[in-house]
């Protein structure tokens, strides 16, 4: 997480050079601390300006998470995924 | 001579949500179905609870999010009311219960559950009916558990 709005509850976290602004006002249970990795889940809304913003449904700190083996797992996924969707469409 | 491949009948298949949701029933019984050609009847998931609807004393219905689909699961809380398990001891049925009551609880939005029962079809949905939950707190549990699945995917469901 590289920033958080006590005010307005808007996050901002960074993964890869990516940011996005996360709403976490349905987040009440949750501490948040700058440079803590978390995950959220919810919707994600384009604002008029073209922005997106996730509004949270639910939203967990994952500090200690093994982010390469992540990283790897979600491309293994998507090789996974690619292979099982074509095989099912022949 | 060829040696059978082992029967996942009546194991818990470690599944992801987009390969939950590739199977298909099998035409003569209500509680079997064809994963890739084989038939199972029983699964185990993992994911983070985005949504629950409590009854108290008859269910708790709520969603588990893997990243690749969403899957609906249903944890019956009615074994001390409910005519179906009358047949029951008594004894077991109040341990069956309270253990019940227990994983109700746990349950909780945002946490990640890892989840075996049955598979079964409700309204032409599929859902999972529970039998085991397990909160899981190490931040590596969802990685692994999709690693797992990758691997006895490639290895046994769809080899």
């Amino acid at each position: 997480m590289q920033e958080y709005s006590v005010e307005t509850a808007i996050a901002v976290i960074a993964d890869q050079g990516a940011t996005l602004k996360v709403d976490t006002q349905h987040l009440r249970e949750l501490s948040f601390r700058i440079g803590s990795i978390f995950q959220f889940i919810g919707e994600l809304n384009i604002q008029p300006n073209n922005e997106a913003i996730l509004q949270a449904r639910t939203g967990r700190n994952v500090d200690g998470i093994d982010l390469d083996l992540y990283y790897q797992s979600l491309q293994q996924l998507r090789q996974f995924q690619a292979k099982h969707m074509k095989n099912a469409t022949t | 001579m060829d040696q059978q491949p082992p029967s996942l009948l009546h194991i818990h298949v470690k599944l992801l949500g987009f390969s939950l949701h590739s199977i298909t029933p099998w035409p003569n019984n209500p509680s079997i179905f064809y994963l890739n050609g084989k038939r199972i009847s029983r699964v185990e998931i993992l994911g983070v609870v985005t949504s629950r609807d409590y009854k108290p004393n008859k269910f708790l219905r709520f969603t588990l999010d893997d990243g690749t689909h969403s899957i609906t699961c249903i944890l019956w809380l009615n074994h001390l009311t409910s005519p179906f398990f009358a047949s029951r001891q008594p004894a077991t049925l109040r341990v069956i219960s309270d253990l019940a009551k227990c994983f109700a609880d746990d349950i909780q939005f945002g946490k990640v559950a890892r989840v075996r029962g049955r598979v079964s079809s409700y309204r032409g949905d599929l859902q999972v009916t529970v039998s085991d939950v397990v909160i899981e707190r190490d931040p590596d549990a969802e990685t692994l558990h999709r690693l797992d699945c990758i691997s006895l995917g490639r290895r046994c469901y769809f080899g």
